[in-house]
């Protein structure tokens, strides 16, 4: 018996190892990975149930009156978004117009889908979260998540029917930012904590201060520019090194959110397209036919919404006849 | 305890699940440091009662679940679990299964050595946890071991009253 423990105990040791090592190494054991968030998947959910069913009786039970009071305020909340929509969308055409006519490449356009939360913990020194939606509707992974308008982080790996989101103060994360007061660019580096970022690779020359405001640069290439990320909590300098120590604190509320917004941007559409449909011609080629697909697509979004947004379109019509 | 019996079939699995399950359980940030680690527990429980039925290739396949739920690095908690059984076996022989102190010290030993491993391939890995906090699963799980023992053993166990 103990010798035959002994046995299992050494292949069993080694195969982790093995296991480690490859998934160390590269993604070779992905499918793995999402065969056993698969068996997990149920549990989780189970999980949930109880919390899920106690906000359901607690919105069910919540006063009639405020209920119709809050439908009243959100239906006016919906007129004023769908004339604001509606401008910032005859603007958007206007641009694009423009920008054919300047012969410049279109400006990335953006489709957003709400997820929930499945209110999942999981290791306490990693930042992550389990949300309910996944490659069935198209998620996937590098995906950037938003709160409100704030970002919220990026999918890390997506199975089915659940996808596993990075936020932005995790340890393994990193994003490109930029002080909206100065300009300055730095990198927001997570540090496990909660709600804290540590701002990277600031100089101790450089003009940085309590409540200075830093958004997304846009350089990466992965988040779109100019979203609120953090707000400078402390500046601290040590005399002999380069860089100064700056902790700032996340707009988001990372324990408070339940539902992330994750977006599609026309470029991501065409950046996939590319990677499948591995055209392989000269770098100067290659870009055109990005250009060239992303108005494709662009046109075509913007069909779509214009399709939904329909009555409005109409009413605003009327109203200008 | 030797002729304690699983009270039906699958009794060992069903707890594991349930382990996953508190393991899953969302707790705010301030009590996730304190989590116990209830997967290492029940397997610890289930070596020290009925070290027959516990297979290594059990505590393998919970701690690759657990990988992929903490996406960790697949193997990290597979050899981790599989190391916590297989030290509970080996030095089962050697203690008074009954004892609740022989029991904590194992609960320690083992859980301890499990961290350290687990603290090892994180460092090695990238990712280095607070030095303190990263301990506090051991007292948490030393306090609710008397209780969760208990209640395992009520639970999914039953005596045997005849001999076939």
């Amino acid at each position: 018996m103990q010798q035959k423990n002994l046995i299992k105990f050494t292949v069993l040791a080694l195969l982790s190892g093995a296991l480690m090592v490859t998934d160390y190494r590269g993604s070779a054991l992905m499918p793995v990975r999402t065969a056993l968030k698969m068996v997990l998947y149920p549990v989780q959910y189970v999980v949930d149930v109880p919390y899920r069913a106690a906000r359901f009786t607690r919105e069910f039970f919540s006063e009639h009156e405020k209920i119709s009071a809050e439908n009243r305020e959100l239906r006016t909340l919906i007129n004023v978004y769908a004339a604001r929509d509606q401008k910032y969308y005859s603007i958007a055409e206007e641009n694009q117009r423009l920008r054919t006519q300047l012969n410049a490449v279109p400006a990335v356009r953006e489709k957003f889908t709400l997820a929930e939360i499945l209110s999942v913990s999981s290791d306490p020194f990693r930042q992550n979260v389990v949300i309910n939606k996944g490659s069935k509707q198209g998620l996937f992974v590098g995906q950037v998540a938003l709160s409100g308008k704030n970002i919220y982080g990026q999918i890390d790996s997506v199975t089915p029917s659940s996808a596993v989101v990075m936020r932005l103060t995790d340890v393994k994360h990193a994003i490109p930012v930029r002080n909206t007061r100065t300009g300055l660019g730095a990198l927001a580096v997570g540090t496990g904590k909660i709600n804290l970022l540590e701002l990277k690779n600031i100089e101790a020359n450089m003009d940085v201060q309590k409540g200075d405001v830093f958004v997304s640069s846009g350089l990466g290439q992965l988040f779109p520019a100019d979203f609120p990320v953090a707000v400078v909590r402390t500046v601290a300098y040590n005399p002999g090194d380069s860089f100064m120590k700056v902790k700032a604190q996340t707009l988001t509320d990372f324990t408070k959110t339940r539902e992330i917004l994750l977006i599609w941007r026309s470029d991501y559409a065409t950046r996939a397209a590319e990677n499948t449909g591995g055209d392989k011609e000269s770098p100067g080629n290659s870009k055109a036919t990005v250009a060239g697909l992303s108005t494709n697509k662009n046109v075509k979004s913007q069909k779509n919404r214009i399709g939904k947004n329909q009555p409005i379109n109409k009413q605003k019509q009327l109203q200008g006849q | 305890m030797e002729n304690t019996v699983l009270r039906f079939t699958g009794a060992i699995l069903l707890s594991l699940l349930i382990a996953l399950a508190l393991t899953i359980l969302p707790l705010s940030e301030d009590w996730k440091l304190w989590r116990p680690e209830w997967i290492a527990m029940t397997l610890i429980h289930w070596a020290l009662l009925l070290p027959k039925k516990m297979s290594l290739l059990l505590a393998w396949f919970m701690g690759l679940l657990v990988d992929a739920l903490y996406g960790s690095i697949l193997g990290q908690h597979a050899f981790g679990y599989t190391l916590i059984v297989f030290m509970a076996l080996r030095l089962r022989p050697r203690l008074l299964v009954d004892s609740f102190l022989h029991q904590i010290f194992l609960l320690t030993l083992t859980l301890g050595t499990y961290l350290l491993i687990n603290l090892w391939i994180l460092g090695v890995s990238g990712n280095t946890p607070e030095p303190w906090v990263y301990w506090t699963p051991v007292i948490s799980s030393v306090i609710v071991w008397p209780l969760y023992h208990y209640l395992l053993y009520r639970l999914f166990t039953e005596q045997k009253t005849f001999d076939y």
